[in-house]
């Protein structure tokens, strides 16, 4: 038990003797701490964001229609007919086909783009359980004029918290008025925040679509295991139709979120690489003061052992502290600040913000995936070099340096 | 003669024995150099002595192989009982720690740190808790007169102040050598005396002290029992 | 109060910060499913496919408006049906600023 206490006052000595020397130059090793540490807050403050919504996108494309189907015309999508769905209503195994427009509009005055949909909300194999997404109001019946549901961005930058009115161009420039049936809540956010939804002669009037068109046809069926060999006969009663089952779209989305966020994980791994080698750099020389009370020390007996034992701490403590500290900045970040560094990256530079909260995944791989990708390079970059203080003779001091 | 033992001694083993002492840096190498070539020296305990030579004469060589900092190439030496030759480096250290106090030209104090800090630098590796190791350094900085100055930095105390820390740096392990290398070569008149006179107390104490120094503040003192020279890597008995 | 014990003091204080982010983090999770509901009713209501955070991702084109992206694919795997536009804002459409002029 002596042993063991006088081991470990020992080491609480150079614990004590590392932090006085640390707290000696704080200026560099507090600066130190701050470049590391906002590496690793950016590190992972990609690693949250990106789980996140890659998390709420496959737990809400679940929901997605088993399959989509667009039409494709020289490589580019176009809008089908809506006989289309009669020609698939012979297809066994299919349990419902709802027409839809789908489409964007730019609303050139205010640099927005809107995402529109027209379709038959009661038709959806979903539609009973839609008003829970709406703040207030009701959707528009099938054969209302002008009616519509919008979201919270769209409330916000057409001013519409004081009326109820408002018009977008078609593409002859003519006014199409719309009046607001309903809001979406902020729960359905990440989802309705750009979204106007009406029915779907309204969509085919706002767009110009002749009529009979559509953009999509969503298609459910009835065994989910038949997705696929259905998706095939689709292709097949219809060749100039491109067919999309719903883990083909996830898969997409995987990518768009892996492309951003790999992107800039590579800007920042880098950067961190570029930290790590002025660490090694830094490490590597003994300034004279440091080989100076490495002398000293060494004369005075301490052990080779006990100096290197000082530069471990040293270097864990910056290590350790820049972690915590960046991995805790990062999640306050996210999901109290709503990720607002990286929203024009991950989530696009859009003159409508999307309003709502992220809510990480905390995964112990991620955790220490960043830990192995940070704090372990910096420890051996700083503590590796350390050997060099092994070399300082003992006797440097008794010769006056 | 060019050598020999000067053992005043009657008969007893000495504190500090060197016999056929040589060290030979870079053996083997070209640039080779043979710093002592066979020392036989025996200090007694309680004794002090004063090696005197000029700069390049092994007198620093030899006070490393008296202080334990590394063996001899060859030849035996034995300091406070314990031989060095064929010793690890690490129990080198562990028995420097022990044996040897040690006052440095120039003082070597770390500027950084406080009073109290520089003088219980030698106390850490022992695993000697705060609370012991503020005791032991209050009572070394009481009898040397400088217990008012224990919370100041290094470099904010006077020369006189500098070399009273040194000497309690020295004695905080309680060692039973303490070698001084050049003590008061950048010290005036006053604080020379000062310096001997502690060491003389040192020396009353029981201590067995050796100063290598060519002031003759110092070699002529009356707490000094010999004169040894160091010249070429040889002592050289006049 | 010696250096290292401020250390092991300022450790626990952060080791409680992140207990209690931890403890907030699980609340949040645990909240999740209630919200969760409410999104999987509004995409299966809506038949939705993406999340509306890259409201000009460069996937789609649409008839009611040309751009000048080429439907080149960023992945193999990317599909390009997503509804929204392009980096850039679609062009002016030269022959009905001629109409405007007129006025």
């Amino acid at each position: 038990m002596t042993i063991f206490s006088t081991g470990l006052e020992k080491q609480l000595n150079i614990l004590d003797y590392a932090l006085a020397s640390f707290w000696r130059r704080k200026l560099k090793n507090l600066s130190v701490m701050i470049v590391f540490g906002a590496v690793i807050f950016l590190l992972a403050s990609f690693q949250m964001v990106t789980r996140s919504l890659t998390e709420t996108a496959a737990d809400v494309l679940a929901a997605a229609p088993d399959i989509t189907v667009q039409r494709l015309s020289a490589g580019r999508q176009e809008s089908l007919p809506l006989a289309y769905r009669d020609r698939l209503a012979a297809i066994f195994g299919i349990r419902k086909v709802v027409p839809r427009i789908w489409g964007y509009l730019f609303d050139e005055g205010k640099g927005a783009n809107y995402t529109i949909m027209g379709l038959d909300v009661a038709a959806m194999p979903g539609g009973e359980k839609l008003p829970q997404s709406l703040a207030a109001g009701r959707f528009p019946e099938p054969d209302e004029t002008g009616g519509c549901v919008v979201g919270r961005s769209i409330v916000r930058i057409q001013g519409l918290e004081s009326r109820r009115h408002f018009s977008l161009f078609r593409p002859d420039l003519s006014l199409k008025p719309f009046r607001v049936t309903g809001t979406f809540g902020a729960e359905s956010a990440i989802l309705t925040d750009d979204l106007i939804v009406t029915t779907l002669p309204e969509a085919a009037d706002l767009f110009a679509i002749p009529a009979g068109l559509v953009t999509d046809l969503c298609v459910y069926v009835v065994n989910p295991r038949e997705i696929d060999t259905i998706a095939k006969k689709i292709a097949a009663r219809l060749p100039d139709s491109r067919v999309l089952t719903r883990s083909q779209i996830l898969k997409t989305y995987q990518v768009v979120f892996g492309w951003r966020s790999g992107f800039a994980s590579i800007c920042l791994l880098t950067g961190l690489l570029a930290f790590i080698i002025l660490a090694w750099d830094k490490a590597s020389g003994l300034s004279p003061e440091e080989r100076r009370e490495i002398g000293i020390l060494k004369v005075l007996g301490w052990e080779t052992a006990d100096i290197l034992t000082i530069r471990f701490w040293e270097g864990c403590l910056i290590a350790a502290l820049s972690y915590v500290l960046g991995v805790t900045a990062a999640y306050i970040h996210v999901v109290h600040f709503n990720a607002a560094l990286f929203r024009p990256v991950m989530l696009g530079w859009s003159v409508l913000d999307p309003t709502f909260r992220l809510v990480p995944v905390l995964e112990a791989a991620d955790l220490l995936l960043i830990f192995c990708l940070t704090v372990l390079p910096y420890l051996a970059a700083t503590v590796v070099p350390a050997w060099r203080c092994a070399i300082v003779p003992a006797d440097s001091a008794i010769r006056g340096g | 003669m060019e050598s020999g033992c000067l053992n005043l001694s009657t008969g007893q083993p000495g504190l500090i024995e060197l016999a056929g002492v040589c060290k030979i840096y870079n053996q083997g190498r070209p640039n080779e150099v043979q710093a002592l070539t066979n020392i036989d020296l025996t200090v007694e305990a309680g004794n002090m002595v004063c090696l005197r030579g000029a700069s390049g004469s092994g007198k620093s060589t030899l006070l490393s192989i008296i202080g334990c900092v590394f063996p001899p190439t060859s030849g035996r030496a034995a300091i406070a009982g314990k031989q060095l030759v064929r010793l690890p480096d690490r129990f080198l250290t562990l028995h420097r720690r022990r044996a040897i106090g040690f006052i440095f030209q120039q003082f070597n104090i770390l500027p950084a740190l406080t009073v109290l800090d520089n003088i219980t630098l030698p106390l850490l590796p022992l695993g000697v808790a705060p609370g012991e190791r503020k005791a032991r350094a209050r009572a070394l900085m009481a009898s040397l007169s400088i217990g008012h100055r224990e919370r100041f930095p290094a470099n904010q105390i006077s020369g006189g102040e500098l070399q009273r820390v040194a000497i309690a740096r020295a004695l905080i392990n309680e060692p039973p050598i303490i070698l001084a290398d050049e003590p008061t070569a950048h010290l005036d008149s006053r604080l020379s005396l000062e310096f001997m006179a502690i060491m003389a107390e040192l020396k009353t104490a029981g201590k067995t002290i050796v100063i290598a120094s060519h002031d003759t503040l110092v070699t002529e003192h009356p707490a000094v029992e010999r004169i040894i020279d160091i010249r070429d890597g040889r002592i050289h008995v006049s | 109060m010696r250096p290292s014990h401020l250390l092991i003091l300022f450790l626990l204080l952060l080791a409680a910060l992140d207990g209690v982010l931890y403890v907030d983090y699980l609340r949040l999770r645990h909240d999740r499913p209630a919200a969760l509901d409410i999104l999987t009713a509004t995409a299966a209501g809506l038949g939705l496919s993406d999340l509306c955070v890259a409201t000009e991702a460069r996937y789609t084109r649409h008839p009611a408006a040309s751009d000048r992206v080429a439907p080149v694919m960023d992945h193999p795997g990317g599909l390009e049906h997503f509804p929204t536009g392009s980096f850039w804002a679609p062009p002016p459409y030269p022959e009905t600023r001629k109409e405007i002029a007129k006025f």
